[in-house]
Order: structure tokens, then sequence, then C-alpha cells
């Protein structure tokens, strides 16, 4: 880590150098905001903005000026075309289909991580986790085509061995966009989940395990529980990344796996329809943002408050 | 309630050996502290008791049984750690139930336990608090509630203390004796505080570098150290190199420059014309007019309140001497000559 050091005083308490002290006492600490949400004005709430209010203009091709004739002709279109609702439900299950498997593989690896004392083992399985975040998404879906397709390794070796007669579909249907998914978004899953379990004492464990709990009941009452804000985290951020996600539907779906993005993809691109594209993508936001806010509660809820 | 019994115990991490064949008999309801300077493997010794530890080597038994192999939940202990491990995603009383609940109880009995429990340890009306709302010493106190509803036959305790400040510490050092006191539970405490150690326990084990050096009662460790490490770590004591001469009287006399006094007999035979170092504590010295024993010279007079202490040269070495700060006692100044001199059976030769 760079950057101004950090000193923890005999009392356990972290010493602030003189000058981070000022900066946080002063005015100046809030201009500290400022270059950040500048940027994020310009390139992010100006541009999304203005695509989400093409939404309420009548479709017209080729045409991205904002007119003043307003109509919510574009979500009536979405909400009564099976081919545009079903979209939702679709991005809204494979993200959270991503999520249950991203937790399921993720957490027995980040649970491993966090209670490896041995520096060597643990870097080698952090590498193992963050290797893949080296190379670009696209190059690293071919790969899995590579791996998942027709005449891919998996089905040529199965064909080869006699195992099956024709091969199996693995790529172009929701199968090969979850793996592909799932594959994409797992180290944030793993990193995200690594930060809380490290976080619980091992005395916490151990205490439960004195108390007479065995070493699954140990984990169940007390790791697993105190995990829960990496869990809500990591689950949140992968289904975010899951339910946005274009490129990894348009390779590993092949076309056929129609999610919200590709919805927008094509009215955009191939047909020049942007108040179109635009409506999905509003709708696109909002119902993730439903889907995670009510996660959300749901998770709150569940905790009882004690967090 | 039960004895503990350590045979041959080792723990190797590697080439490094944390516990180095400990041997120890802990009877039934003592009072027993691990005493020691940082890394000398006391919490290494408590955690194998515990079963979070496995043995490299040796046997631990607890009563009865063998336990060496078993894990921790088969163990029947109770362990509260440094940091007290009170679980944050509990209230005070589900943290209570928590073994109860493991043990099949009744919610009923659970509810009448919790109840009681809170009361011995002082903490009615706290039920539904959580860790965050709790101080270092209420932290404790659950702690130490959660375990002993369980009633388990061994009592550990890992530097309970070290995380609470002054006053508190000790309020609650007599506290958790007494509580030791009543339940009568067998109780291993680790420490590398000695004023806890000597305070608390019926018996110490004096730890350096994985090993033994010394186990007995306070009176035994801090009047009748068995060797120079125990001695320089329990207290301050003056260490003053000398040569043995010989004995005389059931006394062991020795030398150091051109003084010539006796000491508390050696066990065992040594050669005349050894080196070995001659132990005094600061308290046990007695100061004088000059002629009342040997010759010194004052160095330094360090006012303490209720203690003067002086530094003195005495020979070519240097001995630091306390004395009680009353009013029909005279003082000495800087540049003094004076006489030393002190109780025979107070001082002790342990041979390098
Ligand atoms: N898991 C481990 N791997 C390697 N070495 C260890 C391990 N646990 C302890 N040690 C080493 O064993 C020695 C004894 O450790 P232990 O924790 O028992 O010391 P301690 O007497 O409790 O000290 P302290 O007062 O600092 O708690 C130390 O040198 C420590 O570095
Ligand atoms: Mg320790």
């Amino acid at each position: 880590m760079y950057g101004m050091a950090v000193t923890v005083g005999s009392d356990g308490r972290v010493i602030r150098p003189a000058i981070l002290i000022r900066i946080a006492r002063g005015p100046a600490f809030w201009w500290l905001v400022v270059p950040a949400v500048v940027f994020f004005i310009i390139f992010f709430l100006v541009p999304t903005a203005s695509l989400f209010a093409l939404a309420f203009n009548k479709p017209a091709t080729g045409v991205i000026d904002l007119s003043a004739a307003l109509s919510i002709d574009n979500f009536i279109r979405i909400f009564t075309r099976s081919i545009y609702y079903e979209a939702i439900f679709r991005s809204i299950g494979i993200a959270s289909l991503v999520c249950i498997v991203g937790l399921l593989l993720g957490y027995p690896l980040a649970y491993v991580i966090a209670k490896t004392s041995n520096p060597g083992r643990n870097a080698l399985l952090m590498v193992l986790v963050l290797s893949s975040m080296q190379l670009d998404m696209v190059i690293r879906l071919y790969g899995l085509m590579v791996l998942l397709g027709d005449n891919g390794l998996i089905n040529s070796t199965l064909l080869d061995l006699g195992l099956i007669k024709a091969p199996l579909p693995l790529m172009y249907n929701i199968f090969g966009v979850v793996v592909g998914l799932v594959q994409i978004t797992l180290p944030f899953m793993i990193l995200s989940l690594i930060g809380s379990i490290t976080s619980i004492h091992p005395s916490l464990e151990e205490a439960a395990r004195s108390l007479g709990a065995s070493r699954a009941r140990a984990f169940f009452s007390v790791v697993f529980p105190m995990s829960m804000p990496g869990i809500l985290a990591g689950t949140l951020i992968v289904f975010s990344l899951a339910m946005s996600s274009y490129v990894v539907p348009a390779l590993m779906g092949g076309w056929k796996v129609l999610v919200m993005p590709i919805h927008i993809y094509q009215q955009v691109a191939e047909t020049g329809r942007w108040q179109f594209g635009a409506a999905i993508a509003v709708v696109l936001f909002v119902s993730g943002l439903l889907a995670i806010t009510l996660y959300h509660l749901a998770a709150m809820r569940a905790a009882g408050g004690r967090s | 309630m039960s004895d503990i019994q350590l045979v041959n115990l080792v723990k190797s991490y590697g080439e490094m050996q944390a516990v180095k064949k400990i041997s120890l008999h802990i009877k039934e309801g003592e009072f027993f502290s691990l005493l020691g300077p940082s890394g000398c493997g006391k919490s290494t010794t408590l955690r194998m008791i515990a079963g979070f530890v496995m043995p490299s080597a040796g046997r631990i038994l607890i009563g009865s049984d063998e336990v060496t192999h078993l894990p921790p939940e088969k163990r029947d202990i109770g362990i509260v750690f440094q940091n007290y491990a009170i679980f944050p995603h509990m209230s005070v009383a589900e943290n209570i139930a928590f073994g109860l609940k493991l043990r099949k109880k009744s919610q009923a009995e659970i509810e009448i336990t919790v109840t009681s429990a809170l009361r011995q340890v002082g903490l009615v009306g706290y039920e539904d608090r959580y860790q965050r709302q709790l101080s270092g010493g209420e932290q404790q106190r659950v702690a130490l509630a959660r375990v002993l509803v369980t009633k388990p036959r061994i009592l550990l305790l890992d530097e309970p203390l070290s995380a609470l400040d002054k006053a508190l510490r000790e309020e609650m050092k007599y506290w958790i004796k007494e509580l030791q006191r009543t339940l009568g539970i067998t109780t291993v405490y680790v420490t590398h505080d000695q004023d806890e150690a000597l305070t608390m326990s019926d018996r110490i084990g004096v730890m350096q570098k994985g090993r033994l050096e010394q186990v007995g009662s306070p009176e035994d460790i801090y009047e009748r150290p068995e060797t120079l490490f125990v001695t320089t770590f329990i207290g301050h004591s003056n260490v003053i190199n000398v040569t043995v001469k010989g004995r005389d009287n059931g006394k062991t006399v020795v030398s150091f420059g051109a003084n010539t006094i006796l000491a508390r007999a050696l066990e065992g035979e040594v050669a005349p014309g050894s080196a070995a170092k001659l132990v005094v504590r600061p308290e046990n010295v007695v100061i004088g007019r000059t002629g009342e024993g040997l010759p010194a010279t004052v160095l330094t007079e360090n006012y303490q309140g209720a203690l003067v202490r002086y530094r003195l040269s005495l020979g070519e070495q240097e001995i630091v001497v306390e004395r009680q700060n009353q009013s029909n006692v005279s003082r000495f100044a800087p540049g003094e000559e004076v006489g030393v001199s002190w109780d025979p059976e107070r001082s002790e030769v342990l041979v390098a």
C-alpha cells in the first residue's frame, strides 16, 4: 500500500498524519469529493439521463434528438409483448442463478483462503482467483467457446470416448450464458467473501467449538451468519454485473438467449430505434434496482436489524 | 470437576518447538497459572488442553479421560479468550444460551439458567444487549457466564484481563478469583503479568522458551526461585556475580571482590571455585551506617512515595535497595558511604 502511512497507537487507535486531520476538520475535506462527482455527472449522469429521456419519445428510426412530444408508447409496447416482458424475467432469473452458483462455488474457496495461514498457499489461491481478471472479458469468453462449443474440447472428448452420440448443447443456451457470467463474476464474489470471512476473529469459531459445537455447527451458527455482509455485497455486485451484461449473452447465448441488453442492442444498433432501446434500458435499470432493493430489505429483515 | 494431567507434552511448528516436553499435574479445584514472557508457549499449552492445537507428542488427561485426540467440543471444557469472543450477531441471552441449546435443554430450563447466570455475574437486565453495547468488563462477564452455564469440567483463561484498563483489571482479578473459589472449578490461567499470577493462583508454573522452569506456590516462586530466569522474571532481583568457596554450617560461602559472605545452602554439590550468581531482592537488603555490613556507596536516591529506592555500588557491581519510607528511618544521600547486609536465608546462590 502506498500513500499516507497510518500508525496505530499503543491504545490501538489509529493515529492520523497531521495533514489528514487538517483536511478532515476543515471545509477542504468536502472539496475532496469534487473530482469524482464532476466525472460522474459528465460521463454517467448526463448521457444516461438523456438516453432515459429519449425513452419517452415515440420511436423514429435513426433519430436521436429529444423531442418535446412525450409518450409512453414504448413502455406499453414492452409490457404488452411477451418477447419483451419475458426478457425482464429472463434477465432477473439468470442474474439470480448466477448469484447462487457463484455463491456455492465461491464460498468454500473464499473460506479456505480466509482461513489459510500458510502465506505461500494463500498467495497461490489468490493468484488463481485474480489471474482471470487479467484478461479482457471477450478473450476469456472465446476461451470458454473453445471449451464448450459443439466441436469444443468437452464435446469432442466425450464423442471420441463414445460416451455420447451427438454433441451436448453446452453453448448458445442459458447454460452457456450462466457459465460465462459465473466465470466473469466469480472473482468479485470471492473477493467480497474473503473480506468478510477474514474479519471474523477465529476465536469466535473456537468459542463455539469449546461450548460444544461441532465444526459444521460452529460454521453455520457463527461464521456463516457473520459473513452475511460479504454475501450481501458479493451477490449485489454479481447480480448487477450479470443483469446488465451484454457481451456474455451475446457471445455465449449466440443471440438465442434474449435478455434485456440483447434487445437494447438490437433496437439501437440494428434497427436504429433509439427511443425503444432506451425504454428497454429504463426498464432494465428500474427492474434491477427494484430486485436489489427487495433483496436487500429481505436480507435486513432476516438479520433482524442486528448488524 | 477434574484434575488435568499433561504428560511429556510437545508441540513443534516445523523446526521450532513451541512447547518442549511439559509434564504437569494440575489438581482438582486448583487455580493454576501459566506465567511467562511473550512467546514462551503459554497459549500453545492452553490451546492443546482445549483441543485447538494438536500436540506433536505426549498425552493430555482430564480427570481419568484421555482427551489427547478429542476435538474441543468433546472435551467438556470452558475457555475465555483475551478478546472474550462474544458472538456479535447474538444478544447476551442468546450468547449464554448457546451451549445450553447444543445440550438440548428445554426452553424453560434455558431461560431459568440464563437468568441466574446473569445474576451471578452481576448483569441482570443485560439480556437483550449486543456485544457492541457492552464494555470490556461486561463482555468478560458474559464470556464467563456463557462458559459456566455449561458446567465444564475445567476452566481455561487466556490473558482474560490484558484488554482491560488498570482499575478494572484489579477489580476483575479479585472477582474472577472469588468466582473460581466459590465454584471450586479447576482453572488454568495464562498470563504474562506476575501480579495477576501471584495474587490469584494456588500454584504457578513459570514458563520460558517452551519449558516449565519452576512449578510452585506463589510464595515458592517469589521467595525461593530455582533458576536465574525465575528470579529475574518475578519481581526485581539483584544478581551479583560470585565465586563459590564452599560450605559452612549448612550455608554456602561465596565471595565477590574483597567480600566473603554466607547464603542459603545450595542443593547438590558444587565444586569450590565455580562461578555463580547470588540473588537478593531489593526489599531484603538492609542499609546502615558504614561498618554495619559490606561497604557500599550510594549512587542515587529515588523517592517513590511509600518506598525509597537506592542504587548502590557494592564492590565492582551495582545493586538496588528498597526501604519503606517511614518517619523514623534515616535517608541517605548520593555519595554517602554506607554498610549493607541481608539475611543469608533471604539470598540464593544459583549456579549458572
Ligand atoms: N500456528 C503457529 N505456527 C507457527 N508458530 C507458532 C504458531 N503458534 C504459535 N507459534 C509460535 O510458538 C511460540 C509460542 O507461542 P504462544 O502463542 O504459545 O506464546 P505465548 O506464551 O502465549 O505468548 P504471548 O504472551 O505473546 O501470547 C511463539 O514463538 C509462536 O511464534
Ligand atoms: Mg498467548
